[in-house]
């Protein structure tokens, strides 16, 4: 884990307003815990870049200079360890942990899970589709706060393989 | 006028040029946007100029950018207003337009039942008819038996045309020039209508012979005014896909364009229609204009006509969504000077199949009269999920002697390394004398390969 890659999932966080994460890759362990600051909800907006900053040019941008941020990160960018299983949204819609306000998720962080466990609801145009699990394994991270909207292939969840 | 309303926020239902057109009349207007991309569009310029930008699917248009659930979901979650679907993709489809309506998010175009209406090629014919607008003979209602459409080819007289009721993009169309070949023709127009538009209806007309492609462009409000800004000459085609446009057309003087202009804002009001579309005309060889259809959207061509007019056809779509009256009137509308396009497709000029691949090096023309509208770059990889055409070289000048002058100085100012364009196809076609004297019809680009 090299501090591009950190870089890379402090953004992902910041994105998707997490306040506290952990991942362990083998022997690698990062957790990072927001605090002290004021929640920002996360959002599908992601930028406002004037549009000169954006505009093509016929002179390829000098290698180490960042060109614009990419529109959105989706299951390529974070990836997991072969002992992982990244569960993404198929549809673009509202994200849900639970069935009710009132109810409690269908999942959380260490719940085990299997083919056909319902891990949570993305709503798409009043219909609530239900998004079963693939694989058997235990919840390792949530990667989205309940009622918040999600794209197509956005990651919801990182299961541990069992 | 100011004290109406516009959009806050819109989705921009497409991709490629005509998304970031509609991303920059937003802009000029003050409205936020959110672009929709597939996974293939992920560093499109339409995702990056848009404020916000979706994922709404895969590559493959039918599971993205044809997705109505998904588009309207991500209208839905990012609280948009209203979607403009700019050409093709659903752009045309009543059923995109109803759910829009029925979801509460405006559609910037005209309502379903008029692109229903449109739609069906035998229907909007009818209404031409009503409206007192000369259509070609025959054809008003689809034929499926055989020996009856021919019987019916025989009353016209060959050659006839087969077209499928619900068709467009040139597919479904065969000419038939003598009885022998009829039946096959029929059948095969039938099959290729069923496959390409899922509805085996087709009808006949009699063909019109090396007729040009005429079409005049009209924008109605909600409060029943129209008005029309002149023609567009879209005769340079192939394989019935327009390459070259111009307005105003070399064949059409103060006399015809009225005529033209009042047909066109007849068929409008006959069948309520309200903002932006495209009346299609043949014109032949004596001057006899007929109707062919109407296109429900705002069009590929469209910016000829906002170079000799001035006026933002897109941001006159959202105004007239939005529900405000047009701010002009028909006497209010001059043409001035003469617009030339020239769509660039990354295709092999020879046998025009598309050519994808990565765009190694691109610049752009400029100066004076010249406009660009592309969403390609150096490094941009054209995949072949979507269209060819990469971008619109429009030229302006004073006449179009100097319209024509100034696209064969862009034309050759225009680099674009990594892949094959039709820009050598171009170059032939503005170097001939018939093209240079607008003497020519739509079968120009098979007689110039003869």
């Amino acid at each position: 884990m090299d501090i591009k890659e950190i870089r890379e999932i402090l953004r992902l966080l910041d994105r998707y307003g997490i306040q506290d994460f952990t991942l362990q890759r083998g022997d690698n362990r990062i957790r990072v815990k927001k605090g002290g600051l004021l929640e920002e909800p996360a959002q599908v907006r992601y930028r406002e870049i004037p549009v000169a900053e954006t505009l093509p040019s016929a002179v390829p941008a000098p290698e180490g200079v960042p060109g614009p941020t990419p529109p959105s990160t989706t299951g390529d960018q974070l990836t997991v360890n072969d002992n992982q299983f990244l569960v993404t949204s198929p549809i673009v819609g509202t994200f849900y942990r639970a069935p009710s306000p009132e109810s409690p998720p269908y999942v959380e962080v260490g719940s085990a899970v299997s083919k056909g466990t319902v891990l949570c609801i993305v709503e798409a145009m009043k219909i609530m589709n239900e998004i079963e699990c693939e694989v058997t394994g235990k919840i390792s991270t949530s990667l989205v706060e309940n009622a918040q909207p999600v794209e197509y292939g956005q990651p919801l969840f990182i299961i541990d393989l069992v | 006028m100011i004290a109406l309303k516009l959009f806050s926020k819109i989705l921009v239902a497409n991709r490629g040029e005509i998304a970031l057109r509609i991303i920059r009349a937003c802009r000029e207007l003050g409205i936020k946007t959110v672009a929709i991309f597939s996974e293939a569009d992920r560093d499109a310029l339409h995702t990056r100029f848009a404020d916000e930008g979706i994922c709404i699917g895969p590559a493959n248009p039918l599971h993205s950018y044809l997705n109505i659930p998904a588009v309207i979901s991500a209208a839905e979650v990012s609280d948009c207003e209203a979607i403009h679907p700019g050409y093709g993709f659903l752009a045309e489809n009543p059923e995109f337009a109803e759910i829009c309506e029925a979801s509460g998010i405006t559609f910037i175009g005209p309502r379903s039942e008029h692109i229903k209406l449109m739609g069906n090629k035998i229907q909007a014919r009818n209404c031409a008819v009503r409206a007192g607008i000369p259509i070609p003979p025959g054809g008003v209602e689809g034929v499926s038996d055989p020996e009856e459409a021919l019987q019916g080819a025989k009353q016209l007289g060959f050659p006839v045309i087969i077209k499928a009721a619900s068709g467009g993009g040139g597919r479904g169309i065969r000419v038939v020039h003598s009885e022998a070949s009829f039946r096959t023709s029929f059948s095969m127009a039938q099959s290729e209508a069923s496959s390409s538009f899922n509805d085996p209806e087709v009808y006949v007309e009699k063909f019109i012979e090396s007729p040009r492609h005429v079409e005049i462009q009209i924008l109605a409000d909600n409060d029943g005014n129209v008005v029309h800004f002149g023609e567009r000459e879209c005769s340079i085609q192939r394989r019935y896909q327009k390459l070259i446009e111009e307005a105003p057309s070399p064949a059409v003087n103060e006399e015809l364009r009225k005529q033209m202009g009042d047909a066109a804002v007849k068929l409008t009001r006959e069948s309520g229609y309200v903002n932006a579309g495209t009346v299609e005309f043949l014109l032949d060889k004596d001057g006899k204009f007929y109707f062919m259809e109407m296109n429900t959207r705002i069009q590929v061509e469209h910016p000829v006509t906002e170079m000799v007019t001035g006026i933002d056809l897109v941001k006159e779509q959202i105004r007239v969504s939005a529900g405000h009256p047009l701010g002009f009137k028909q006497d209010d509308i001059r043409i001035q000077g003469h617009a030339i396009e020239c769509r660039i497709n990354a295709e092999d000029p020879e046998d025009h199949r598309p050519c994808p691949g990565t765009i190694t090096f691109f610049y752009a023309p400029g100066g004076p009269g010249i406009r660009v509208d592309s969403a390609a770059f150096e490094s941009y990889y054209i995949t072949p999920h979507y269209d060819s055409m990469i971008a619109k070289l429009v030229a302006h000048g004073r006449d179009r002697e100097e319209a024509l002058a100034r696209m064969q100085r862009a034309l050759e100012e225009f680099v674009i390394e990594g892949i094959k364009t039709t820009i050598p196809l171009h170059q032939r076609i503005l170097a001939t004398m018939k093209f240079r004297k607008g003497d020519y019809a739509t079968d120009f680009i098979e007689e110039m390969k003869k």
